[in-house]
């Protein structure tokens, strides 16, 4: 591991202010993927600034009805918390989904949304990798493909992003707040994540030294009936193939309204819009949920070795409108 | 672990996550022991030796 210097801040502005002025350092907050990435020396900060107690660990209830989650809230307390497992139950789902219990405890909210990609060669300092060394080259594409993209990757990256949580948080127009080194502002969490494009280097949108300090879910009558489905190698502690996030209201046999969004096979949490708008409106039948991921999954571009996560991804995303519309009726 | 099922926390493999109360059966157990460092987490033996700590190898036997 590469020395580093270890700074604590008293409140989120000048840890933003600190890091602002460190170019080469980073936040950390539970620390569970970043320091990992440190002992790999996949990433080699010389300043850590630690957030962990400068912003809120709690949930907040909103005037509107929604909900202020604090990016430093741990994993494991957001899914046991009795309003998103009433409110929001494909957030619990998801979060339990992710990771393993001791995780859970120590990842906060906001690193959740900011953890690296799992590619194995983006992890593997022995081989060049876009996103770790830009212009590098890719190993990934001529490499082993069964945990990487299928849409929305470009020449110089197909790498995956890991959340179980912030494919939940996608399918729920979940709001991103930040501090950053020009005031505050909120980003919807659909365009925090980047697609690679040719700066794979670049996860999100946010600028040097910008911190999150909370996540608002609106309120979301459907979302009560929600769930979210990871399809994955192992029972247990092993990241998404695909996932699947869903909200439905079916009244009368027709879809009056849906959230959906994939995990596992895209660069960023993939909300599936355009399954969405195939379903608005439309008969609750098999037919039309089969129509709808085929259209959602038409542009996918898939390698020798995940070319089986279109059928994959196509029998998920049905099987789990299948069974959340049954549920209702 | 126990702690969290006595407070009634769900898991990934829980059927209802609004129940008051977790039912600690193999499974529950197995899933919640899945990142435990050691990685016999959930062996043959273990699980019904979680299950006696936990207070519950009498359900346990009965539900065989």
């Amino acid at each position: 591991m590469t020395p580093f210097r270890y700074e604590r801040a008293s409140d989120a502005v000048s840890a933003v202010a600190l890091l602002a002025a460190a170019p080469n350092g980073a936040f950390l907050g539970g620390g569970t993927n970043l320091v990992d990435l440190m002992k790999l020396e996949v990433l080699t900060p010389d300043v850590l600034v630690d957030v962990r107690c400068l912003t809120s660990d709690r949930i907040e209830d909103l005037p509107d009805g929604g909900l202020r989650i604090g990016a430093a809230m741990p994993n494991s307390d957001l899914a046991a918390d009795r309003r998103i497992r009433q409110r929001y139950p494909l957030l619990a789902e998801a979060l339990l989904a992710g990771a393993s219990g001791q995780l859970r405890n120590l990842a906060t909210t906001g690193g959740n949304l900011l953890q690296r990609t799992r590619c194995v060669y983006f992890q593997d300092v022995t081989t060049p990798c876009n996103k770790r060394a830009p212009g590098a080259g890719c190993s990934a594409r001529e490499g082993y493909h069964r945990a990487l993209a299928i849409l929305g990757t470009s020449e110089a990256c197909i790498a995956t992003h890991p959340s179980d949580m912030a494919v939940a948080l996608a399918a729920l127009d979940a709001v991103v707040r930040t501090q950053g080194p020009h005031g505050e502002r909120e980003i919807p969490l659909v365009e925090l994540h980047r697609l690679p494009g040719d700066e794979p280097q670049r996860d999100t949108v946010l600028e040097h030294g910008e911190l999150i300090t909370a996540v608002d879910l609106p309120p979301l009558a459907l979302a009560a009936h929600s769930c979210y489905r990871k399809v994955r190698d192992r029972a247990s502690y092993a990241f998404a193939l695909v996932s699947v996030a869903a909200a439905l209201d079916v009244a009368d046999g027709v879809v009056r309204d849906v959230r959906l969004a994939l995990g596992g096979v895209a660069p960023k949490p993939w909300r599936a819009t355009t399954a969405e708008g195939v379903l608005r409106g439309a008969p609750a039948t098999e037919d039309t949920f089969r129509r709808a991921a085929d259209a959602e999954l038409a542009d996918a571009q898939p390698l020798p070795g995940n070319a089986f996560k279109v059928p994959l991804a196509r029998r998920t995303l049905v099987a789990v409108l299948r069974d959340l519309t049954e549920e209702r009726s | 672990m126990l702690r969290e099922a006595a407070d009634g926390w769900p898991s990934a493999v829980s059927a209802d996550l609004t129940a008051e109360h977790v039912t600690l059966d193999d499974d529950e157990i197995r899933e919640r022991m899945s990142g435990n460092l050691c990685r016999c987490a959930a062996y043959a033996n273990i699980v019904p030796a979680i299950a006696e700590v936990a207070g519950v190898a009498e359900a346990r036997e009965v539900a065989r």
